[in-house]
């Protein structure tokens, strides 16, 4: 049986993409441009998560940076204990909580002794909050824009608990001056090729899982539910049970991304659960293309990377914030399925398919069951 | 087919109100193991939120359902679908976005759980299975076909093929040849022909050359009640059904 299947030329691409990330070392050899690129990086692997959970199940989490946050901070606790007594005041503690006359180390902080479970939790937490906030929306059948305002309204509730909490999570200052994340006896500096190769290596492995999901009939039943979920219950599936799985794997590689960019930039702040990087994922992922893992990718790097460019440029120091917003204006009004969609009309018009295949599919055809004496006759 | 099979679906006195309105009042309806059952009735009838009732689209206010002996009426949806009951809607529905192939796989949910399904890929599984449903509705050179280009009368049967993948004991159709030309009503009743006694189906249709050619017993609904039920000889001659039509031009054109 013939199958409709672009699905090897499409490993391909992407296997192509994710070596050329691995080399970028090997030809720079600049600590900070590394360290830049890194981010970069890591921004595009919170871009794959929301296109997962927006591009494929139709699932608009404005929230995307709570649970980038959440996994940020986990990591940060782990790597602040690791500088016993280095940054820590009397008795190992934290030094921020010294200042705000905290005497002992609160319960939640002292499995961050571990650090792998400082590295658990930051996927676990992220996964655990989405569920129950999923199971919630989902099985209420909270849909479109309520579900949105929901998530939003979820991740402002979390940085305005980190903000209050200053004696435990540093406020507003976050949580500073941290210890290298080490492995084996191996340290990873941020400003060294190690991490660059890191987070380079978590993406590849989070945009082939991510394609494997959406590869699966899983894949395929949340396109169903973006599609026109109401249908889908008809045939049998729970539609929350669908939503809430999708939901939670996304939470689960945005937290990874967020323990990564503790790593790459040595802090965390309540900024990265703010609004404002919440919704330039949203603007990363409908320049690169929300229904496609590795379009939505390659749009944070190239928005991150214009962005970071125009404002380090002196002509557009006080223009850059309008630059972009002309460029996202732009790409919304013209390439509504972003970059990898004008991508594939370019690839689309060169790539000739056989001449029958394209015949057969185009042509509206209205016979049904073949039987004997009604083939003939009116079309 | 035996005259002792059991009643296969059960309306018991089910009665659903929006608002004050009664959109159905006290429905009796069994149905036979096997059997096509036509369901027609003039406009605002109540037939599409009969079939609403039994798929759990809509709730009933009062009464009961039953299928193949247990009530169904408080079960969500998709174990309504788990329990063997498929739906066609009026309004062609289907998944525009997606492929014909893909369409059909979707409808195929022997296997409903997330989990299950997250190792299942879409070019090994099932294969056979679908492309002899794409043949058997004359889809079979469209598999690549977003839904969404298809014709009127394809995507009804698209539709109805996705009902088959489903494989349900019972299918509920809703006007299924809506927009058909009279040759592409002529095929779907050939299609339902086959499909007499090894599906039940209920049926609803305003096309009475349709139900002619198709019926065994026919329900008439009119205001949200069962005014009759029967052959299509006895709901022709009867004098309640020619009241109830009456000013919408007799029962053939209602």
């Amino acid at each position: 049986m013939k199958v409709p299947g672009k699905t090897t030329s499409q490993i391909a691409i992407y296997a192509a993409v994710c070596i050329a990330i691995l080399l970028v070392p090997l030809v720079l050899d600049d600590a900070f441009l590394l360290n830049k690129y890194a981010r970069y990086l890591v921004f595009g692997m919170l871009a794959v998560s929301l296109s997962l959970s927006w591009g494929y199940a139709g699932i608009l989490n404005l929230g995307q940076a709570m649970t980038f946050g959440l996994g940020s901070y986990c990591m940060a606790m782990a790597l602040k204990l690791k500088t016993i007594p280095v940054h820590t005041g009397s008795d190992g503690l934290p030094d921020f909580m010294v200042w705000n006359n905290v005497t002992e180390l609160p319960w939640f902080w002292i499995p961050f002794h571990s650090l792998a479970f400082g590295v658990a939790a930051g996927i676990l937490v992220p996964v655990a909050l989405a569920a129950l906030l999923g199971w919630f929306v989902f099985k209420g059948r909270v849909t479109g824009v309520y579900a949105a305002i929901i998530t939003l309204a979820a991740m402002v509730v979390v940085q305005l608990l980190i903000i209050d909490q200053q004696r435990f999570t540093g406020g507003f200052n976050g949580i500073t001056d941290l210890a290298q994340f080490e492995v084996a006896g191996f340290a990873f500096d941020a400003y060294g090729s190690s991490s660059y190769y890191l987070v380079a290596g978590c993406l590849a492995v989070t945009l082939f899982l991510a394609l494997f999901i959406t590869k699966s009939k899983t894949g395929l039943i949340l396109q169903a539910i973006r599609d026109q979920e109401d249908r889908v219950r008809f045939f049998g599936y729970d539609v929350a049970l669908y939503k809430i799985f999708v939901f939670s794997v996304s939470a689960g590689i945005a937290g990874l991304a967020g323990m990564l960019y503790t790593i790459v930039m040595e802090f965390a702040s309540p900024t990265f659960l703010g609004v404002p990087l919440s919704l330039s994922v949203v603007i990363w992922v409908a320049v690169g293309g929300r229904q496609s893992l590795l379009g939505a990718m390659l749009g944070a790097l190239v928005v991150t990377g214009v962005q970071g460019a125009l404002s380090e440029s002196e002509t557009f120091l006080e223009t850059w914030t309008l630059v972009m917003g002309l460029l996202f204006v732009l790409v919304v009004l013209f390439l509504p399925k972003g970059l990898a969609g004008a991508f594939e009309k370019i690839a689309a018009r060169f790539e000739r398919t056989p001449p029958g295949a394209v015949a057969e599919s185009t042509a509206p055809r209205s016979e049904p069951i073949k039987s004997g004496r009604e083939i003939e006759g009116v079309s | 087919m035996s005259p002792v099979t059991e009643d296969q679906l059960i309306m018991d006195r089910a009665s659903v109100s929006f608002s004050g309105f009664l959109a159905v009042s006290e429905l009796t309806l069994r149905v036979r193991k096997g059997e096509l059952r036509c369901l027609i009735g003039p406009n605002g009838a109540g037939k599409t939120t009969a079939l609403d009732l039994v798929c759990g689209k809509t709730r009933l206010t009062a009464g009961e359902i039953r299928f193949e002996g247990r009530p169904i009426h408080h079960l969500s949806e998709h174990r309504i679908a788990r329990a063997g009951i498929g739906r066609k809607f009026q309004v062609p529905s289907v998944f525009r976005e997606l492929s014909v192939w893909d369409n059909l796989h979707i409808g195929h949910s022997q296997q409903p759980g997330v989990l299950a399904n997250l190792i299942r890929f879409r070019r090994n599984i099932d294969a056979e299975d679908i492309s002899r449903l794409a043949e058997l509705v004359g889809l079979q050179a469209d598999l690549k076909t977003q839904a969404a280009h298809l014709s009127h009368g394809q995507t009804q049967w698209l539709e109805i093929a996705l009902i088959l993948a489903q494989d349900p004991a019972l299918i509920l159709m809703d006007e299924p040849t809506a927009g058909m030309t009279a040759q592409e009503t002529k095929k779907t009743a050939q299609l339902f022909d086959r499909l007499r006694g090894r599906h039940t189906l209920v049926v609803v249709e305003h096309d009475m050359g349709f139900v002619r050619d198709i019926a065994e017993t026919i329900t008439v609904m009119h205001q949200g009640k069962l005014l009759a039920e029967g052959t299509i000889a006895q709901i022709e001659t009867n004098q309640q059904v020619r009241d109830a039509y009456l000013g919408s031009g007799g029962i053939g054109h209602a």
